[in-house]
């Protein structure tokens, strides 16, 4: 992710253009259901589709890389899973089982989100949230979060890399220090970059009074449609999972 | 003093509620994974988000920052799939958090420590499904780990334990703010971010 760009006029980007307020209700939707649900009946079916979303989203990008890696991972991850629940016995196929389930359900949530965060600008996203009419203490703050995951995630590995090259890595004597070295240098570079940003955004009429405008276009089209039928065909399979399997078990 | 929420607090509130996520998170994620550890996850949690939140609380100073932060977290955890019941007990035990802070002016030491414990018990949330919806639980956890790893969650955590988490959480959030105080007091005051 260290390559996230942040465009800011629409009109240049490439891929499926979906409402920032769509990628939301489908990163909600492959959490949601990727993380509660079982493995069981119509949801073998569903599942696979759902992490299908963030590939087909990040193909349309052309990061032919970045998708190519994902689908490889997910059907290697997906096809020990199954491997693993028929042969289930002893630690081994328990160790394997609980990596590859983990895999399965956090990859395309975190695909998602990854693609979340890097299609969309932080305008068009605090323009969508002022359709959704939320309050400016949620918005604002929501946005700030939003650009600082990549940042986070940066830092850290500027941070690893330092600290590499002085020889410090875990394993160490004291593990408590280790926490100290890594924590307490990120928590400052963060700090001090949102302090810059947080003049930055003052300065250019964060928190003014009166309404702001925005020239991100931003609105529901055919896509974000099907897009919005597709979750919520997802949800009302999960929901109405018992009387499938009831129809099921009754024609067989 | 301006006691209403600027535009300046806002972004802090964001930068901080990041900090308190994603340091959490590098804790519970790799835990996760070892079901007799679930229990004492909340804890953990609290104990290394003391660092970022005893920072957080040198900028906080007016009511309700703490109420959002609250709010925030569990919109994220609940966007990550663990579920929305952190948004109400975020809400509430951020809202709680506020009036001990408050109470103390946002300076008083043993307030902050006190507001930050209570703060935190709104991971109590996260474990919800686990002990409301045993069998919708045991299920899930079934499905994608193996029974015997659903057997084991079952087992490390009868219904009298949740007790025990919430008391592990306040502890551990107590220490995790003492550490948090300390680590402010060595580095971050230095460094003048404090």
């Amino acid at each position: 992710m260290s390559s996230a760009s942040y465009p800011i006029v629409t009109g240049s980007k490439k891929g499926i253009q979906l409402d920032p307020r769509t990628k939301l209700l489908l990163l909600l939707t492959i959490t949601t259901l990727m993380f509660s649900t079982s493995n069981e009946g119509i949801m073998n079916l569903v599942k696979p589709l759902l992490s299908l979303v963030p590939f087909i989203l990040i193909l349309s990008e052309r990061r032919f890389q970045t998708a190519a890696k994902y689908l490889i991972l997910y059907a290697a991850c997906f096809a020990l899973e199954r491997v693993a629940l028929i042969w289930a016995s002893g630690l081994p196929s328990f160790v394997l089982l609980a990596v590859t389930s983990i895999m399965t359900r956090f990859a395309p949530g975190i695909m998602m989100g990854a693609y979340l965060i890097a299609s969309t600008s932080v305008s068009e996203f605090i323009g969508a949230m002022e359709r959704m009419h939320l309050t400016e203490k949620i918005v604002i703050p929501l946005s700030v979060i939003f650009r600082f995951f990549p940042t986070v995630s940066e830092e850290y590995q500027a941070i690893r890399d330092a600290m590499k090259m002085r020889g410090i890595r875990f394993g160490g004597k004291n593990p408590f220090l280790m926490v100290e070295y890594r924590l307490v240098p990120l928590i400052v570079s963060v700090v001090k970059i949102g302090d810059e940003l947080s003049a930055a955004a003052l300065t250019r009429g964060l928190g003014a009074p009166g309404r702001r405008t925005n020239l991100c276009r931003i609105g529901f089209h055919a896509q974000d449609l099907m897009a919005a039928l597709f979750c919520v065909a997802c949800f009302a399979l999960f929901l109405l999972q018992p009387q499938i399997a009831f129809w099921g078990g009754v024609r067989g | 003093m301006n006691n209403k929420i600027q535009a300046k607090d806002l972004i802090n509130l964001g930068l901080f509620t990041v900090l308190y996520f994603v340091i959490g998170c590098c804790v519970a994620i790799p835990i996760g994974f070892v079901p007799i550890f679930l229990p004492v996850l909340g804890a953990l949690w609290a104990l290394i988000t003391g660092i970022p939140f005893m920072l957080f609380l040198t900028r906080v100073k007016k009511f309700g920052m703490v109420t959002i932060m609250g709010i925030l977290s569990g919109l994220l955890m609940g966007l990550t799939g663990m579920g929305f019941w952190g948004v109400p007990l975020g809400a509430v035990f951020g809202l709680l958090g506020d009036l001990i802070l408050k109470s103390g002016g946002y300076k008083s030491a043993k307030k902050s420590l006190l507001g930050y414990a209570v703060f935190s018990l709104w991971m109590v949330g996260t474990y919800i499904p686990m002990y409301f919806m045993v069998e919708d639980s045991w299920a899930s956890f079934a499905a994608s780990f193996g029974e015997e790893y659903a057997d084991q969650v079952m087992a490390v955590m009868p219904m009298w334990s949740i007790i025990l988490v919430i008391a592990g959480i306040f502890v551990f959030a107590i220490s995790g703010g003492l550490l948090g105080k300390a680590l402010l007091k060595k580095h971050f005051a230095k460094a003048g971010i404090a």
